[in-house]
């Protein structure tokens, strides 16, 4: 059963090679040149990402978390009023600055579930009074997550009385006192705990293995950064700062009261605004101290030409705007969040609209043309 | 004519290498899947699964699922030393494709493939020859079967191949080399070639040789002239291929399928080595006798596997019985070798409405893994099956008469994306069927071709 003589299989692939060839001249008039070249340098993205920005993020971090820390230390040996008003203004200062690091929830971030120790909110009160009686409950659970953190301090040194007196009492002539004093004392310590574990890696080895890791599969450095920056926007940025409370996820209705940074009311905003312009800034590739652009995820996307068919738009460009669109949302908010909830909850919305928007153009799109995957398992492409 | 054709007898040798490969291809395979943990990750940890339409009663069977998956690796062992052969297949086919039914998200064009060679197994006497049975009981033992019996192999894997370059022949394919212009430069890393994937030409050269390969690699292989030459291109192909991209053991698979091509008497060959080497009698694996089927065994055969050709042949074409692109529907896709023709990413939010007025925006990973989740953002019967299992689980959980609306955008080979379903349309109430579904909003452009 001889299919094709050997002649004529012959002309079959010289004329298919030589159709192939002309059709591929003619269609993108293929020639070696720089043009035709879309060089893509993930070493240069990740050396970027890590020197410029994730560890002088942290850096800087560390340094108002220790400043929190002393001021910490400060009002649990003493509390007093004044001790207290310190307390608030350096936890105030290092929970902005915490929404510039948040971000990073890949490698030892992720690993040390840094987030969960951090700023899961809203806070869980009777968790928190339940852990201050136990005394000696453990904070590495995920049922511990909601009475710790930032939150947890926020409601510590916030929401527990109705004055600043009120405040200090409950650390000095109430019966439990001690029992508080030595909760926050835990809280604040597992926090510096966790924190000097990520601090560490980033500082020695893993970011060196961090830039070395080029390859973009599943586990690969540019992977994990991309779907941890990602989901990091998506679940704690759009749904978490905005999307929640307004009720975006619960149409009809809604929940002021789970606004970030709840017992301190003029905060919510600020919080949001850090954590959306850092995740800016990432894109961009700016460097965290001097705020100069180096190799980016917008750089990236740029050297893979990737175009919007209909309109010959830049991906990148289409991102930055959507960038643009959310910041002014963001703008026409009021500091307090709880309120606008409650009395303008249509701009919240549309800003949990435009910042959906974003997560689309990130999750999809430019994952899909950076070639990202999430699953390690075999696929053959469809 | 066919009557005479199908008198004509061959050497067997090259079946029973076929046998013996095929067997511990799988048992490989499956002992690979163990070792990564997958059968725990997809069959074990997921807590729902997406059974295929009509077979949704095949599902992972919770612990068990491991027994199953090693009655599949005994089952492939017995095939390859060729021991009960004939329950052996059947046992083989069977655990191989239920496997391989239980969840569509993990379905794979070479899985497939393996599941209907193993099912053309069990017709074939592939263990007349060189096989612990015919050890066992001289009576079995033939040097010599139906020409047929190895034909058929040879065209199931030509047709494979052909249908796999047909699909090829489409705009983005050819004349955008989508979607590898997007895959490659993600490889610009590789030694030696990685630089390579900085020019687009690069990605143009790889869709045009891909295509020429796929629809002339069969014709090519069963010549005699061409054979050694499309042999070796078969194993630079798939090795290729098998550096570039996860696609796991299909490359070696070919690779080591490919080899029925090949003469009897390089099978042959083969075969003397192994039996020198277990020390087995020379008469062993050289008599003269000629395996005929009986007339009713034979005319069974035919009516199954004529029914099983023309099926293959036209299952493929189904998707021209759907309007819009197929890409974009997927609605005829499974089933049809095509393999690596889309980069497909998708998002999808779920929000269910209960006539009690309470509303929620599903968290995905809260019901699915993150492949499930991949697999069902693209795919409109995935999306389908997700809505109804939904609104099942929300009706249940305080959530009367649940309507459920799909709020998807996908992005086709690095297009900017669009919306991929009607938001406005209750999912809960469409029902699954081979029709298609209306609710899957056009792609607004055009894609030529297969």
């Amino acid at each position: 059963m001889r299919l094709l003589s050997v002649s004529s299989s012959k002309y079959i692939i010289v004329g298919l090679i030589l159709i192939a060839t002309v059709f591929a001249c003619s269609k993108s008039e293929v020639n070696l040149t720089e043009t035709n070249k879309n060089e893509t340098d993930r070493k240069a993205l990740l050396t970027n990402l890590s020197d410029n920005i994730i560890v002088p993020a942290y850096a800087d971090f560390k340094t108002q978390f220790d400043n929190m820390l002393a001021k910490s230390d400060a009002f649990t040996a003493t509390p007093n009023t004044a001790n207290l008003i310190a307390f608030r203004a350096s936890w105030r200062v290092a929970y902005i600055n915490w929404q510039k690091v948040e971000m990073f929830d890949f490698g030892p971030g992720q690993t040390y579930a840094i987030r969960a120790h951090f700023n899961i909110y809203p806070t869980n009160v009777s968790t928190i009074a339940n852990n201050i009686a136990a005394g000696n409950t453990n904070l590495e659970v995920p049922a511990s997550y909601a009475a710790q953190g930032f939150p947890a301090i926020d409601y510590l040194i916030n929401g527990i009385g109705n004055s600043d007196a009120e405040i200090v009492a409950e650390y000095t002539s109430a019966t439990d006192a001690t029992k508080k004093i030595n909760y926050l004392k835990r809280i604040t310590n597992q926090m510096n705990t966790v924190f000097n574990q990520v601090y560490t890696a980033w500082k020695g080895d893993f970011a060196t293995t961090f830039k070395s890791k080029t390859a973009i599969d599943a586990g690969s450095s540019t992977s994990t950064l991309i779907n941890g920056y990602i989901l990091n926007f998506e679940r704690y940025i759009r749904s978490g700062k905005i999307g929640i409370p307004a009720g975006s996820m619960t149409p009809g209705t809604n929940f002021p009261q789970k606004v970030e940074a709840f017992y301190t009311k003029d905060l919510a905003l600020t919080l949001a605004k850090t954590a959306q312009t850092a995740t800016y800034n990432f894109f961009l590739g700016k460097s965290y101290q001097n705020q100069t652009a180096g190799y980016s995820i917008k750089n990236y996307l740029d050297a893979l030409n990737v175009k919007d068919a209909t309109s010959g738009k830049l991906l990148s460009e289409i991102v930055t705007q959507q960038f643009d669109v959310i910041d002014v949302q963001l703008n026409g908010l009021q500091n307090n969040l709880y309120s606008e909830v409650i009395n303008n909850n249509q701009k919240m919305i549309n800003t949990y609209t435009e910042m959906q928007k974003l997560v689309r153009l990130l999750k999809v799109d430019m994952t899909s043309a950076m070639s990202i995957t999430i699953s390690y398992t075999d696929n053959d492409g469809d | 004519m066919l009557t005479t054709y199908l008198k004509k007898s061959t050497h067997a040798a090259p079946l029973a290498i076929f046998r013996i490969a095929t067997g511990c291809m799988l048992f490989l395979s499956i002992v690979r899947f163990w070792a990564n943990g997958w059968i725990e990750e997809l069959y074990i940890k997921p807590k729902y699964y997406f059974g295929f339409y009509g077979l949704e009663f095949i599902k992972p069977l919770g612990n068990y699922t491991y027994i199953l998956f090693m009655v599949c690796a005994v089952a492939a062992i017995l095939v390859a030393i060729g021991l009960w052969y004939k329950q052996a297949i059947i046992v083989l086919f069977l655990s191989f494709t239920y496997i391989e039914l239980m969840d569509k998200s993990t379905y794979l064009n070479h899985y497939y493939f393996t599941s209907l060679v193993l099912f053309l197994l069990i017709f074939l006497p592939a263990h007349r020859y060189f096989s612990v049975d015919t050890y066992r009981n001289k009576s079995l033992n033939f040097s010599y079967i139906p020409k047929w019996n190895i034909d058929i192999i040879k065209f199931f894997v030509l047709m494979l191949y052909f249908y796999a370059g047909l699909a090829k022949l489409n705009s983005d394919w050819l004349l955008n080399a989508l979607p590898l212009k997007i895959w490659l430069p993600a490889r610009n890393d590789m030694p030696l070639i990685g630089w390579l994937f900085n020019y687009k030409i690069t990605a143009y050269v790889f869709v045009w040789i891909g295509c020429i390969y796929d629809l002339t690699i069969g014709f090519l292989l069963w010549n005699n002239k061409t054979r050694l030459f499309a042999y070796l291109s078969v194993v630079i192909f798939h090795f290729v291929t098998a550096i570039l991209f996860p696609i796991g053991m299909f490359p070696y698979i070919m690779i080591v399928t490919a080899l029925i091509f090949f003469s009897a008497q390089f099978h042959q060959k083969i075969i003397n080595l192994f039996n020198q080497w277990l020390k087995l009698p020379a008469g062993f694996i050289q008599n003269n006798q000629t395996f005929i089927y009986k007339p009713f065994a034979l005319k069974f055969r035919i009516v199954i596997l004529s029914v099983f050709f023309l099926v293959q042949m036209i299952l493929p074409f189904r998707y021209m019985f759907y309007p819009q692109e197929l890409f974009w529907t997927e609605e005829g896709y499974r089933f049809s070798w095509r393999v690596m023709l889309m980069e497909k990413a998708g998002y999808a939010q779920f929000t269910v409405k209960s006539s009690n007025g309470k509303a929620i925006v599903v968290n995905n990973l809260d019901f699915l893994t993150l492949l499930q989740e991949k697999m069902m953002s693209t795919q409109p019967d995935f999306i389908l099956q997700y809505a109804h299992l939904l609104r099942d689980y929300y009706h249940s959980h305080g959530y009367p008469n649940p309507q459920v609306f799909a709020d998807v955008y996908v992005s086709l080979n690095g297009r900017i994306g669009q919306t991929f379903i009607n938001p406005k349309i209750d999912l809960a109430q469409e029902k699954e069927s081979f029709k298609h579904k209306n609710w899957i909003l056009p792609l607004n452009y055009e894609i030529k071709g297969f």
